[in-house]
């Protein structure tokens, strides 16, 4: 474990803002102030894959990376949609996923928004539409927000949950 | 004799049955009057879920399975279509009533299911697992999946490889390279030409990469089952270092368009100063992860896979080079000639799976020192001939299958078997004396991809 302190010690922090920095910092307050207001402080996210690629589940992960580091913003990912503000929706609405992409939004108590990720769901992938396939999303969900992008970068993730706080 | 992959399709007059092995491909031409087959489940246990696949996607009817429950098609699913006939055209079915899936549960006193998913705590693709339970202990696991069927097979039917082209390559992200270059070679068959070297090193360059992030991500995320985090931030932040050496090189992160048939100009030294840091880093991670005498309390003897059960399931990849089985699609001249050497471990357990990754990324950064090169060498493409065409190609995950026919320049059948399909079916014999909070760490150890199992 010593030497995992002393390369710990050496590296320091890696979280970086990039462009964002500028962006992040006029909004903190403003996100600070709505999160609390309408979110007593951190905004719960849950994820739900309805016939994703995986990149779009990839790059959400990666936004827990040490350079993204997502949480500082008061931004979790949580485990079941009982404990979520927003359902985060990626893929096809496979029509295998329809009902139980329905059934996890019900689970999530009012007030609840959806916002949904990557070209699938809105049916803008270079998918064509099949019998599986319900995308897009919106005919089933209202969608307040969406994040485009085959699949968004971690940093147009979050770009687009700055600007679903400012919608709200 | 190691089973590969069964499928079928519709001819003009009778379904045709392909059976593919290593040695062999089996084709036996069945009539259309109340079609069926005879398992090979009995031999080869995982022919069954591409049998169920075949029953469903085409009315064929498997005679004498022990297990005739539809796969893909689920509990809403509208009876008595089967999409993959050529007259079936819709592109929106409704939901019909609600037909229970009958799963295979262990009986008895005070034994109880469990059942987990489609939708997963983590930031995870969906699936279900059903568990028998006594106890802590696992009796029994049911991998039931295909939630996030799309119809690839369908969708893709009628177009030209072109317009193949990105659908095949969003089919399993965490695999796009090597699906890409199972497509390349389909194409370069039916244009019967073949790949200059300096293209066949480009490719083999990105696949490395694609493993390397691939691996990482893996290395952390196992090791984060355990209840080890520190090695999520630091396996998490080396794969965002390897998947922007891919965005630099490609223009995305995940090479989606990336192969094709010329030759970049690339920026050499930049990523041989990434491999140099990789390797300081990768072992530094070995030596600080394998010190660890908690973590290998829970990584040994869990989730064991023996040789005998690997073989009999015909598994691939990583599982099965853990289990010791000697299967990966780079034992030929091209990569043994650039360094490869495949990794091995006997014990078969999460441990071991492990240990693989470790070795494959160090092998990874030799090979793709040796892949660099200065080229702009392009290839200009002839036309395409009709005709079946089959490549294979070792993925992140394992050996992943490709069968294209054309027919008047248009695809009349694809096919594609990805490593996953296989090693999902050998998942629950890796459960047997284990408890149920050690499943996220055992499913993990084996990082199967769902998107590209259930197409
Ligand atoms: S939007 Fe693109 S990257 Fe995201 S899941 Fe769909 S195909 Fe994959």
């Amino acid at each position: 474990m010593i030497k995992f302190w002393n390369k710990r010690l050496k590296l320091g922090l890696l979280t970086e803002n990039i462009e964002l920095e500028d962006e992040i910092k006029e909004l903190e307050k403003e996100i600070k102030d709505r999160v609390k207001k309408s979110f007593a402080g951190s905004l719960a996210i849950r994820m739900v894959d309805s016939g994703s690629c995986n990149a779009c589940e990839a790059e959400c992960n990666a936004l827990s990376n040490p350079y993204y580091n997502l949480e500082r913003l008061g931004i979790y990912f949580v485990a079941s949609p009982r404990h979520a503000d927003v359902m985060l929706l990626s893929g096809l609405m496979s029509f295998n996923m329809t009902p139980h992409v329905k059934d996890a939004y019900l689970q999530i108590p009012e007030p609840k928004w959806v916002i949904t990720l990557g070209d699938c769901p809105a049916m803008q992938a270079p998918f064509d539409k099949t019998y599986a396939i319900n995308a897009p999303a919106n005919n089933y969900l209202k969608i307040t927000h969406h994040i485009s992008g085959c699949p968004p970068t971690p940093l147009e993730i979050m770009r687009g949950f700055l600007e679903f706080l400012r919608k709200i | 004799m190691r089973f590969i992959a069964r499928y079928a399709k519709e001819l003009h007059n009778s379904f045709e049955i392909v059976t593919i092995y290593d040695e062999k491909v089996e084709r036996e031409l069945i009539s259309k009057e109340n079609p069926k087959i005879k398992t090979l489940a009995k031999r080869y246990p995982s022919a069954i879920w591409f049998e169920r696949k075949i029953s469903d996607d085409l009315g064929i009817k498997i005679e004498d399975a022990f297990d005739k429950r539809p796969l893909v098609h689920q509990e809403r699913f509208p009876r008595d279509i089967h999409p993959l006939r050529k007259d079936f055209k819709q592109i929106q079915i409704q939901e019909s009533d609600y037909l229970p899936y009958k799963y295979e549960e262990v009986g008895g006193d005070s034994v109880f299911q469990v059942a987990v998913g489609p939708i997963h705590a983590g930031i995870i693709e969906p699936g279900h697992f059903q568990f028998s339970q006594a106890g802590e202990e696992i009796l029994h696991l049911e991998v039931r999946h295909f939630y996030k069927n799309r119809a690839i097979e369908k969708m893709l039917e009628g177009k030209t490889l072109l317009e193949a082209k990105p659908i095949i390559e969003r089919i399993s992200a965490n695999e796009s390279i090597a699906y890409q270059i199972c497509y390349a070679d389909i194409y370069l068959q039916a244009t019967k030409q073949k790949l200059p070297l300096s293209l066949k090193k480009y490719h083999a360059l990105l696949l490395e990469i694609e493993r390397i992030t691939h691996h990482l991500t893996d290395l952390g995320f196992i090791a984060n089952d355990a209840g080890f985090a520190a090695a999520l931030s630091f396996g998490s932040k080396l794969a965002e270092d390897a998947r922007r050496q891919m965005q630099k090189l490609t223009k995305h992160r995940f090479g989606f368009s990336a192969v094709d048939f010329k030759n970049r100009d690339i920026d050499t030294d930049s990523i041989m100063q990434w491999l140099k840091s990789l390797k300081k880093d990768i072992d530094f991670f070995e030596d600080w992860i394998v010190d660890i005498p908690s973590l290998w309390d829970r990584f040994d003897t869990t989730g064991v896979l023996s040789l005998k059960k690997a073989l009999k399931y015909s598994c691939v990849g990583v599982v099965a080079r853990a289990s010791g089985m000697a299967v990966d699609r780079r034992i030929e001249s091209f990569y043994l000639e650039h360094g490869f050497v495949m990794a091995s471990e006997l014990s078969g357990d999460v441990g071991a799976r492990f240990k693989i990754r470790i070795q494959e990324i160090k092998n990874s950064i030799v090979m793709i020192d040796n892949f660099l090169q200065k080229s702009v060498e392009a290839l200009e493409l002839n036309q395409l001939n009709d005709g079946e065409y089959h490549s294979f190609c070792e993925s992140s995950i394992g050996e992943l299958f490709m069968a294209i026919d054309i027919k008047d320049g248009l695809i009349d059948r694809f096919f594609v078997r990805d490593p996953s399909f296989i090693n999902w079916q050998a998942l629950h014999l890796m459960m047997r004396s284990d408890i149920i909070a050690d499943f996220p760490l055992i499913n993990k150890s084996c990082d199967l991809s769902y998107a590209g199992n259930d197409l």
